[in-house]
């Protein structure tokens, strides 16, 4: 479990999550970035940039 | 084998990929967070290969560049990747390998531009020449509204905004293919629906499954040789004429693709980057 920096939320994270994956807060939906694994810690995903894509 | 993953964000496809080289227990990952990286000119990346899977186009393209001007070998290349990060770009290579695509006009002034719009004759489709997800499309159906968004684009939009691609409105009758090349096969290809003109799955378009017919394998892979090969997405269009290539995509989602296809995407991208003698 890891804390939502936006709503204080609990979030459940994977054995295998990873550092920069992205996932979503089940409380309040903001999309959040896996900033460190060890220990867990959650950021804001950053926003979408002009040059994002495939 | 070493594995560079030059990533900006591990999203659904990153940690598809990530899982799929764990099935190979002679690679060994080394995880490339863009965002952290510095690059001199001279040192050599310890990897035999770099997988290129940034969400920012210009992070991806330099730092491709960068790589392989130190011998790197990258999927895909930084020539790739600056052909199919500029829709410009992208459709001179269509053209001079005589790939069917839309018609288009390219123009640098408001004046121009307009001129452009009604020599292609309305609805046109305005696209920035750099740009994803359907982002900044704009579907011209009379001289008011181009006269309005032409405006808009010189005084709001940013430098690259000041070269316009129009291009022919295909009705594509709530629907579009998207096909999945790595190397030289068409591995699986999807139908893109919606109710809405642009049917990009990151724009809410709804993914089934469509048989790769020869007609789409022999389009994808002439598309995907134009600008310069590699794992691509290819955008086509259905037209009573036949198919025609709308866009190549160089770092493809296909989150919404592998159960629809039952086609293993990743697998098939690993398999290709790892296999001996490439």
């Amino acid at each position: 479990m890891a804390e939502c920096p936006v709503c204080g939320a609990e979030v459940p994270l994977n054995d295998d999550t990873v550092a920069s994956e992205l996932m979503e807060c089940p409380d309040c939906g903001t999309e959040l970035e896996v900033l460190d694994t060890d220990p867990l810690t959650l950021g804001e995903a950053p926003e979408s940039e002009e040059d994002w894509g495939e | 084998m070493k594995v560079g993953f030059l990533y900006s964000l591990i999203r659904k496809e990153e940690k598809l990929l990530i899982d799929e080289f764990g099935q190979h227990s002679d690679v060994e990952l080394v995880m490339l967070d863009d965002r952290k990286l510095i690059f001199d000119l001279q040192h050599r990346l310890d990897v035999d290969v770099v997988l290129e899977r940034c969400i920012n186009h210009s992070r991806a393209m330099h730092g491709l560049r960068i790589l392989e001007s130190t011998g790197v070998r990258c999927v895909n290349t930084a020539h790739v990747a600056s052909i199919c990060g500029d829709k410009l770009l992208t459709s001179l290579a269509l053209h001079d390998h005589s790939v069917p695509q839309p018609e288009l006009r390219v123009a640098f002034t408001e004046e121009s531009a307009l001129e452009a719009i009604e020599q292609l004759g309305y609805p046109v489709v305005l696209k920035p020449a750099v740009g994803s997800w359907g982002r900044l499309l704009s579907k011209v159906n009379d001289r008011e509204a181009a006269e309005s968004i032409l405006e808009h684009k010189t005084i709001l939009g940013s430098y690259h905004h000041s070269v316009f691609y129009v291009q022919e409105y295909i009705d594509k009758k709530g629907r579009d293919i998207r096909s999945f090349v790595v190397g030289d096969e068409c591995i699986a290809a999807i139908y893109r629906s919606s109710e809405h003109w642009i049917t990009n799955t990151a724009r809410g378009a709804t993914a089934t499954g469509c048989p790769v017919t020869d007609e789409i394998a022999e389009i994808s892979l002439r598309a995907a040789t134009a600008v310069g090969g590699g794992v691509l997405a290819v955008d086509l269009f259905e037209t009573p004429q036949g198919l025609l290539v709308n866009e190549v995509n160089y770092t493809m989602e296909f989150r919404n693709s592998i159960a629809t296809t039952g086609v293993n995407i990743p697998g098939k991208i690993v398999s290709f980057l790892v296999a001996p003698g490439r």
